[in-house]
């Protein structure tokens, strides 16, 4: 049965969403899947949005579109309140010490502490980008997390230990939250 | 092969090194910045030229001059670069000089939106440049893996033509990341079906045939063979003339060289058309993979619907379209322009949906589907009430 997983990765600029989101398609690749990204910014010069769309299937890809994904990872307000509306049907991570979760949302939702992890145990914001991919790579399951941190350490141009560091700690983070064998759609 | 998560900006380079570039030249924009940015990086060390002009149509010129030179050549922009274009690009079809053109469409007019996709360049590159009297190859991906193989498509197609092939993407195609394969070398890429020929160059003395033929040398100067090229009506020796015996024969070959032999050029996608479906969807570049993605799901509830992805955009491949049957055509612009082609080679209704700065959503396209399906133009455009 053919399998496509979306994913969409947003936060403000400077986080690393992009970096997390070309870690998770490069190691797609790696793990001879197909990955699609698309980049896009909020036109805002303050408070607006970076969302990076990823999507990683066992065959070839049509719509590159996260219109409805699996996974949302919400990194700052902004980008949760723009975005959450569309993960109705899967699973919102969102950092609580960056995002006020409002109530009335339709889906699961869980609070993936990914800044306050990389503050306290690396001494860093900077890693909470890979923290958080740590746990969407967890929770997404069709991505070898041994192909995840061979991408995050080629692209990784400084910091490439914290980054690994970062991300071992992410995936180690147990939330309780997994998509089930049956979530993501056919291709 | 490599299997690269890359860019189509990052493919565009990739492929046009494999395809043997010589020298390219050009201004930086966004979103094309990049493929300038690689290049500067990647081609000398590849043993070719790599010039930041002062604008683009030096850029375009200077791309002529290394052409005329005997060297593959590329240039690229995106919207308010290629109508900067405007004057190389008719010395480049009026002398027959192979250039490859890619314009990485954003949001207009003018400026409009930098970093987000349009498709607003569908007649301007048809129509690049004053004067009328020829033709033009435009090809258009629809992703980074189809940006790559198109690449080397397009050098091939542009000494084939002695012409310039404008590659017509659009900023999710040069800004998009997506895996692609890099074959190793030109025998690697020749097995994938992408050969790559030598560059070859025109004997002489008769450098402009009159004729339609493909496959006729580039002219080269300053090789021994005593080439001539100018912008003015050529005799078949490359010489200025004003006769207008002349001028027939030359824009025949303009014209009919392209028109004639465009079943050479198309690439385009039928999906789930054998059965006929009453309803088409059309389109071009990235919302083609929306678009199949909307037509397989129309189909699995129960909906005939086909689409056509076209992957040349001129010549305009009027052979493609069901005559009478009804079309959607889907568009990264609110005014609509492949629309008006497929009315005309279809006969048929056609309706419109267009998008401007991102994607429609498979969602959208299956309620559009649903709305013209019914009878009626597409609820998503507001102020559209009647068909195309």
């Amino acid at each position: 049965m053919a399998w496509r997983r979306e994913i969409l990765l947003s936060g403000f600029g400077g986080q690393g969403v992009v970096l997390a989101g070309r870690s998770l398609g490069l190691a797609a690749v790696k793990a001879d899947l197909e990955a699609t990204m698309l980049v896009s910014h909020g036109t805002e010069t303050r408070g607006g949005y970076v969302r990076s769309q990823v999507v990683i299937s066992d065959r070839e890809i049509d719509s590159p579109v996260a219109e409805r994904p699996d996974i949302f990872l919400a990194l700052s307000q902004a980008a949760y309140d723009r975005f959450r509306h569309l993960a109705a049907e899967g699973l919102t991570l969102f950092d609580g010490g960056l995002v006020r979760p409002s109530p009335g949302h339709q889906g699961r939702e869980m609070d993936l502490p990914a800044r306050a992890v990389a503050l306290e145990r690396l001494g860093t914001d900077l890693a909470a980008n890979m923290v958080a991919l740590g746990q969407v790579a967890r929770v997404l399951g069709v991505v070898p997390l041994d192909a995840v941190r061979t991408a995050v350490a080629e692209l990784s141009k400084r910091g490439r230990d914290k980054n690994l560091a970062a991300l071992a700690l992410g995936q180690a983070l147990d939330l309780g939250g997994a998509l089930s064998a049956g979530e993501g759609r056919g291709a | 092969m490599r299997r690269l998560f890359d860019t189509g900006n990052a493919a565009i380079t990739e492929a046009a090194i494999l395809a043997g570039l010589g020298f390219y030249s050009g201004y930086p924009i966004t979103p094309a910045t990049e493929i300038a940015e690689n290049m500067s990086r990647r081609l000398p060390p590849a043993g070719g030229y790599y010039l930041q002009a002062e604008d683009e149509t030096a850029a375009f010129h200077m791309a002529i001059g290394a052409s005329l030179g005997g060297l593959r050549a590329m240039t690229s922009t995106s919207g308010p670069g290629f109508v900067l274009y405007a004057d190389p690009y008719g010395w480049a079809i009026g002398s027959e000089i192979p250039v490859v053109v890619v314009n990485a469409q954003r949001v207009g007019p003018v400026s409009g939106i930098t970093g987000a996709p349009g498709q607003g360049e569908f007649y301007l590159s048809r129509y690049p440049t004053h004067g009328g009297n020829f033709e033009t190859i435009v090809l258009a991906p629809e992703g980074v893996r189809e940006a790559f193989s198109m690449t080397i498509e397009a050098f091939r197609l542009a000494e084939r033509f002695r012409t310039p092939v404008t590659i017509l993407a659009d900023q999710l195609v040069t800004d998009g990341w997506e895996a692609f394969e890099v074959p190793e070398g030109p025998g690697e890429a020749e097995a994938l079906g992408l050969p790559i020929p030598a560059r070859r160059a025109h004997p002489g003395p008769e450098f402009y045939p009159p004729t339609d033929e493909i496959d006729v040398p580039p002219v080269v100067l300053g090789r021994g063979t005593g080439g001539a090229c100018s912008d003015w009506t050529p005799t078949e020796e490359g010489y200025d003339t004003e006769e207008v015996e002349a001028q027939m024969r030359h824009a025949f070959r303009l014209v009919y060289k392209i028109r004639n032999n465009r079943g050479l050029i198309d690439r385009s996608e039928l999906l789930l058309m054998e059965d006929d479906p009453g309803l088409v969807l059309v389109s071009y570049g990235s919302p083609s993979r929306v678009a199949r993605s909307a037509a397989r799901e129309a189909r699995a509830r129960g909906l005939r619907v086909g689409a056509i992805s076209l992957k040349s955009l001129w010549p305009f491949q009027d052979r493609l379209f069901p005559r009478h049957r009804t079309h959607l055509v889907v568009e990264l612009n609110r005014d609509g322009q492949l629309v008006r082609e497929v009315q005309r080679a279809s006969g048929g209704r056609v309706h419109f949906l267009g998008r401007c700065g991102e994607l429609p959503t498979v969602a959208e396209l299956l309620e559009a589907l649903g709305d013209v399906a019914a009878g009626q133009a597409p609820r998503a455009m507001p102020g559209a009430r009647e068909s195309w």
